[in-house]
């Protein structure tokens, strides 16, 4: 492995009452790379990845961010360290515009009052950064955009403020098939900026036209970490289903 | 844009908003200000010796809608948040009963208040403003901390409250209102006027709705507020305090209604306790006349302000007619009807 990984969590555990949802996790995610998560429905992704957010924090094991130890315990911690999650809902301001939307939270001000200019300047460059060519205008309201257009909003927002490690839940899961490809391939050029990106998906063809390593989720416990090209389809599906057990070393 | 320092293929994103010019023609408050002044002239052309038009009958309108603009201009924000307050009729009752009660209580001995004669005018005014500010204000914090504790819409707690505050102000009182109040506040606040024709409660209301205007287009607080009301989850997500950020928004509008309280006893020398009932929906319908999205998300504190003053101008035009003003309520609610549907049909078409 010639990079390190930026976040690795080790043996997380993470329980609500007395159901234990994940037993002793480990994930790796690596600048650069896409990073994709599956799993079948219940197998703990969810929890996973807030507790990434810092939502939900774990309640034991290690996370290691650029191979420092660090407690993600609120969502404003996560974000400081340049952790960003988007989640399959979006949570954008269909009334505001993409400037507004990108920048919500945290404005950028000029004597107390916004610096509009600036942030048309950033919102657009980011946008240009990821060659997005769908928008026409950053003033436009979210309301007006399509599925594709408005996951596309919701990911630069993310990027907005040089985001380290990127977490996108199940960014295609409502869209058409164009416009899930310029998803795909925007996913790509996150990576090519030298962003870590952890794609949640149940769509394997989607993972495997980007994904750099695939993590299998089965039941709370991580079955399989691999190389996308060392893999096929039927193992993934025979892992997320459990019919099939991984025998190689964890990538 | 210029095109010169663009690589080739390099994609250029155009950051222009529709022209001013075109904004500000298509934007409800614009229509509104027209729907306006029509009702103006036509009131003008109507009136016997077009007396509607006088100076002195203009002076009339900005101080009887004054009090709504102030309201309608608090309204917008939590409107545009997404929520509601029904108490405000209520607030302002019980702030000026609050108001009454300490100006009387600080203002002399029960002989001179009988006859109107306070040895003690001054400090008593100032506290009484101060009492119905407070009172408004700690209105407004019971109904935010009473939405965030309970996690009920703000339409069934500002209900509730409603209810409770007019309560209360009855059981002070006794049911009976606080009258002979010192003419001072009359005098030099509640029908004072500025270079001699200008109310001061309508200075007040303008000053402060100009304030909010800067605050909702131009600082933190209005971009939050309207990511509040367009999507609760979106603004929580984003790291927005929506809790504190209720807190606040409720704060503004008790402290208005407080103030609009206190403006109230000053131009009538009396309480009102059996008014203000209708106080609540009518800077709701100037809210929604006036462009705000009743879900939220989308707010115009200048189309409120004029929307406000549809009502004042109604009764004082069908009064110099000699038609009832109890007309005034049924045209109020058909422009609301027609400001609805003519809005929602822009909206429909824009998308």
């Amino acid at each position: 492995m010639a990079e390190a990984p930026i976040i690795e969590l080790t043996n997380i555990v993470k329980s609500f009452g007395p159901v234990s949802v994940l037993k002793g996790v480990n994930l790796r995610a690596y600048p650069g790379k896409v990073t994709a998560l599956v799993g079948d429905n219940g197998a703990g992704k969810s929890t996973l990845i807030k507790g990434l957010a810092g939502v939900q924090p774990y309640d034991s094991g290690e996370v290691r961010f650029a191979g420092e130890a660090v407690h993600l315990h609120s969502p404003r911690e996560a974000s400081r360290l340049g952790i960003e999650v988007v989640y399959q809902d979006l949570a954008l301001c269909d009334n505001l515009d993409i400037v507004q939307n990108m920048f919500l939270g945290r404005e950028e001000l000029g004597f107390g009052t916004f610096d509009e200019g600036l942030m048309e300047r950033e919102a657009a460059e980011t946008l240009r950064q990821l060659s997005v060519r769908t928008v026409s205008s950053v003033r436009q309201k979210v309301s007006s955009l399509s599925g594709g257009q408005r996951q596309t909003v919701a990911i630069a927002r993310s990027v907005l403020k040089k985001a380290k490690v990127v977490v996108l839940d199940e960014p295609t899961a409502a869209l058409g098939v164009a416009q899930t490809e310029q998803v795909l391939e925007l996913v790509g050029r996150l990576a090519e900026q030298g962003v870590a990106v952890i794609l949640i998906s149940h769509n394997l063809a989607d993972v495997f036209a980007v994904a750099d390593y695939i993590s299998v989720l089965y039941l709370g416990q991580m079955v399989a970490s691999v190389k996308a090209e060392d893999t096929n389809r039927d193992d993934i599906v025979g892992y997320i289903t459990g019919s099939k057990t991984y025998n190689g070393v964890q990538a | 844009m210029t095109q010169t320092q663009t690589p080739p293929g390099a994609v250029t994103f155009d950051s222009s908003e529709p022209s001013a010019t075109r904004r500000v023609v298509t934007s409800t408050a614009f229509m509104i200000a027209i729907v306006v002044t029509v009702l103006i002239l036509l009131f003008g052309v109507l009136s016997p010796n077009g007396v509607f038009l006088s100076a002195g009958n203009f002076r009339n309108l900005a101080l009887d809608s004054a009090q709504l603009i102030l309201l309608a201009v608090g309204m917008t924000f939590l409107v545009g948040a997404g929520e509601l307050d029904l108490s405000i009729g209520a607030n302002v009752i019980l702030s000026s009963v609050v108001a009454a009660k300490v100006i009387t209580f600080v203002g002399g001995t029960p002989e001179e208040i009988l006859a109107g004669d306070y040895s003690n005018a001054a400090t008593a005014i100032l506290l009484g403003f101060l009492a119905a500010v407070v009172t408004g204000v700690l209105f407004g914090i019971v109904n935010a901390a009473l939405v965030n504790m309970l996690r009920v819409s703000s339409f069934i707690v500002t209900l509730a409250m409603m209810s409770a505050g007019s309560g209360i102000a009855y059981i002070v009182t006794g049911g009976i209102n606080v009258s002979s109040l010192p003419r001072e506040m009359q005098k030099g606040f509640g029908s004072a006027d500025l270079f001699g024709i200008i109310p001061i409660p309508a200075v007040i209301a303008v000053v402060i709705g100009l304030v909010a205007w800067f605050a909702m287009t131009k600082l933190r607080f209005g971009v939050h507020t309207l990511g509040m009301g367009s999507s609760l989850r979106a603004a929580e997500r984003a790291g927005i305090n929506i809790r504190r950020q209720r807190v606040k928004l409720f704060v503004i509008m008790g402290g208005i209604a407080g103030l609009v309280g206190f403006i109230d006893i000053s131009r009538f020398l009396t309480t009102n306790i059996q008014g203000h009932q209708g106080d609540a929906l009518a800077a709701i319908a100037a809210v929604v006349i006036g462009g705000t999205s009743l879900f939220g998300g989308r707010a115009s504190i200048l189309g409120s302000m004029i929307a406000a003053i549809i009502p004042a101008i109604l009764i004082n035009g069908l009064v110099i007619m000699r038609v009832g003003s109890f007309y005034q309520l049924v045209v109020t609610g058909v422009i609301l009807l027609i400001a609805v549907g003519i809005d929602q049909r822009r909206r429909a078409q824009s998308k």
